[in-house]
């Protein structure tokens, strides 16, 4: 018999909502120093967490920065009091060890000249047939604050206020410089 | 190309626009060609974003995460996290301790020459074979009945000194089950409670055996 569309939502919450339970319970375990817990949580979300870490700082560091999420994660466990989903927790702890981070990684790459004549070169690259991959690269590509901004709102949902506190920066220059991103990327669209 | 609207489309697209610049726009668009294709590119380049999948790192981070944390070992990181007890609560463990082995040197020391050995007590009861429904293992329950019963028709056999062996020794076994089961009712999913859960009520059943046997030995 074929299900029918309420019952297939129904099958779903329930499913979701036995999802979310078997995270709390983990997240409860590892709390308690249960470590394979805290594996079937890394399992969860590592490939978010990665997947921001290199956006957001480039490839070279994103193994490195992952790792650290998860160090910290592991001694924050027990301040994680499950108002949020525990992957919104991880992912704005996420955030900020890579943010924290970024001074440094800048300094190394030399990648702060955030102008828009720098914005020129993000899409002259060799053409690649896969498109989503030719696309994370020139995301990559781009200078560090109009990757960061263009990472944290068009990909990750945050709003130009949150990310203005997050850089440390004003709403408009956020919105600048998410403007400089898209228009960056539109030309890596044309190839 | 590029007008004064061009640097605003994007908080067009995002709706952060005010009324009368959206208005103004609005009726810029349909006569200019440049705008019009822009915010088309800037429309894809944000469906681009929201597309893109989340892709996991190429090696597995995880066995230097846990190197990190100490779980490599995970047995020996539960029992030094989970069995950190203070001062007074190891003492209390080994007075419990010392308690039922006095208790169980007691019944086999007191067992008569003839009488059968009691069950093995390094062998799991086949009855104990699920941490999670102990608590409502009608088999379980029936054997401790069942055993009771038999202490309780035999008590009389048995002297007065080995009873109050036996019922200190139930007493702190019921005692830890009791708290077991009360701090499972707050974390059903741990399970170093349902361990020490099931732990506890094994020994029971074996020291109500061991009692039980002495008992009718004694008939």
């Amino acid at each position: 018999m074929e299900l029918t569309t309420p019952g297939v939502a129904t099958l779903r919450r329930d499913l979701d909502q036995a999802t979310r339970d078997a995270e709390t319970a983990d997240v409860a375990l590892a709390a308690s120093g249960d470590g394979r817990a805290f594996e079937r949580l890394y399992r969860t979300h590592v490939a978010r967490i990665h997947s921001l870490a290199q956006r957001m700082t480039g490839e070279d560091h994103a193994d490195d920065l992952t790792q650290d999420v998860f160090v910290r994660a592991w001694s924050k466990l027990s301040t994680f009091r499950g108002e949020a989903a525990f992957g919104t927790w991880l992912h704005r702890l996420a955030v900020n060890v890579i943010l924290a981070r970024r001074t440094t990684l800048g300094t190394e790459r030399g990648r702060y000249d955030d102008s828009e004549n720098v914005l020129d070169g993000v899409a002259s690259r060799p053409h690649t047939a896969e498109l989503s991959l030719d696309f994370e690269a020139a995301i990559e590509r781009l200078p560090d604050g109009a990757r960061q901004v263009f990472v944290l709102h068009d990909i990750e949902g945050y709003r130009h206020e949150e990310i203005a506190d997050l850089l440390g920066i004003v709403p408009g220059t956020s919105k600048s410089q998410l403007h400089h991103a898209r228009m960056a990327l539109r030309r890596n669209l044309e190839r | 190309m590029s007008d004064r609207w061009t640097d605003r489309l994007s908080e067009y697209l995002d709706d952060e626009l005010g009324a009368a610049d959206v208005a103004a726009l609005e009726a810029h668009l349909p006569s200019c060609a440049d705008c019009q294709a822009t915010l088309e590119q800037l429309r894809r380049v944000v469906a681009r974003a929201e597309a893109l999948d989340d892709r996991p790192p190429t090696t597995d981070l995880w066995p230097a995460i846990a190197r990190h944390v100490g779980v490599v070992s995970l047995d020996a990181r539960r029992a030094r996290r989970r069995l950190s007890f203070t001062v007074p609560q190891l003492a209390a463990a080994a007075v419990a301790l010392t308690l039922l082995s006095a208790g169980s040197a007691w019944l086999l020391l007191r067992r008569p020459a003839g009488a059968p050995p009691s069950q093995s007590t390094t062998t799991p009861s086949p009855i104990l074979t699920n941490v999670g429904t102990y608590e409502a293992n009608p088999r379980y329950a029936a054997a401790v009945a069942d055993l009771e019963r038999v202490l309780a028709q035999g008590r009389s056999r048995l002297d007065t000194a080995t009873v109050r062996v036996i019922e200190k020794n139930l007493g702190i076994i019921d005692r830890a089950i009791r708290d077991a089961q009360s701090a499972l009712a707050a974390d059903p999913a741990n399970s170093y409670l349902n361990l020490h859960l099931a732990q506890e009520m094994r020994r029971k059943l074996e020291l109500l055996r061991q009692a039980a046997a002495l008992a009718g030995a004694r008939t």
